[in-house]
């Protein structure tokens, strides 16, 4: 028997929605900042994908403050 | 008066474009849809487990209190490490960036920048916790006959006020050491040696830790108000000494 999902809907429609647009904000500030406080490119762009905590862990450490230091 | 709202409103626009803000409400959404989600989700994950394996589980239908119990482990471990994390530059980052040479130079009170950004960071903290509040109890609300809830505010302002006790925890680490990893395990610390006197006996009753998710106790009504009175007392007391002290060691640090 396949698992019935629609109960669940009310969940999974927001949820996916705040999903989709957390990897997509730090896809787009990945790709338009060339300097990270730590990790790489690559590191970021594959980390985005981890849903929450990956878009997360990026924002909090791995976005560069943009300082001309 | 007119320097601590202009200064206010800079520590709003600076966690707002250091995307501290935003983050914090993010999560803190997630884990207000997540707690009923889970309690939810549980009985079934377990159902189809013992479907495969021939173990035969039986599970009492969830209710809403097992949303609340998700709730308070959530909010009360999870949320309190993102507060820790999102707050814990609060005061070094100013040190090590040198941002308020200028301004305290130029005549502002010390006490304004501490108490600015205690006021930023409450503010912050108070509309995560409400929007993971409402969330999780529109949830709730949706799912299961919400039943009787036993002193619900004080429940769930004990978690509010143990996130506000964190935070003054992390402004005072930030001033003693003026650096990020000192408030850190400053805050660390305290919270480790709290969880140290708990092994003592009976000293839960006025330890300000057990007002993050032990308060369940007082929602569910197994426990009375007594019992955790001494601690929501103690914690607010400490806030003040702590906030206090913050504006007193500022007073006299070297910037």
């Amino acid at each position: 028997m396949p698992f019935d999902l629609t109960p669940y809907l009310p969940f999974l429609i927001p949820l996916a929605v705040i999903e989709v647009g957390l990897t997509i904000a730090s896809l787009i500030h990945v790709l338009t900042h060339k300097t990270y406080r730590t990790g790489n490119r690559v590191l970021w762009v594959v980390l985005s994908f981890v849903q929450i905590i990956g878009p997360v862990l990026y924002f909090i450490i791995g976005r560069d403050d943009g300082g001309k230091d | 008066m007119r320097a601590y709202l202009a200064f206010t409103k800079k520590e709003f626009t600076e966690n707002w474009r250091t995307y501290k803000l935003p983050i914090l409400l993010v999560v803190f959404l997630l884990f207000g849809m997540m707690s009923p989600l889970l309690a939810k989700l549980t009985p079934e994950l377990l159902k189809s487990l013992s479907d495969t394996g021939g173990v035969v589980i039986t599970l009492p239908e969830p209710t809403a209190m097992d949303a609340w119990a998700q709730f308070f482990k959530n909010v009360g471990q999870m949320g309190m490490l993102a507060i820790i994390i999102v707050f814990s530059g609060l005061m070094a980052t100013e040190f090590s960036k040198g941002t308020l040479v200028n301004m305290l130079t130029k005549g502002m009170k010390r006490h304004t920048v501490v108490l600015s950004k205690l006021t930023a960071a409450t503010v912050i903290w108070t509309v995560s916790f409400l929007l993971c509040l409402a969330v999780s109890y529109a949830y709730t609300a949706y799912f299961w006959d919400m039943g009787t809830l036993h002193y619900a505010f004080l429940s769930f302002f004990s978690l509010w006020l143990f996130g506000e006790f964190l935070i003054s925890l992390l402004i005072f680490g930030g001033i003693l050491f003026k650096s990020l990893m000192g408030s850190l395990l400053f805050c660390g610390g305290v919270i480790v040696a709290m969880t140290i006197l708990n092994i003592i006996p009976n000293i839960t009753r006025y330890n300000p830790s057990s007002l993050s998710g032990a308060t369940l106790e007082l929602l569910n009504g197994q426990k009375g108000l007594s019992e955790f009175m001494p601690a929501f007392v103690i914690c607010a007391v400490l806030i003040i000494v702590f906030s206090a002290a913050s504006i007193t060691l500022f007073n006299k640090k070297q910037i």
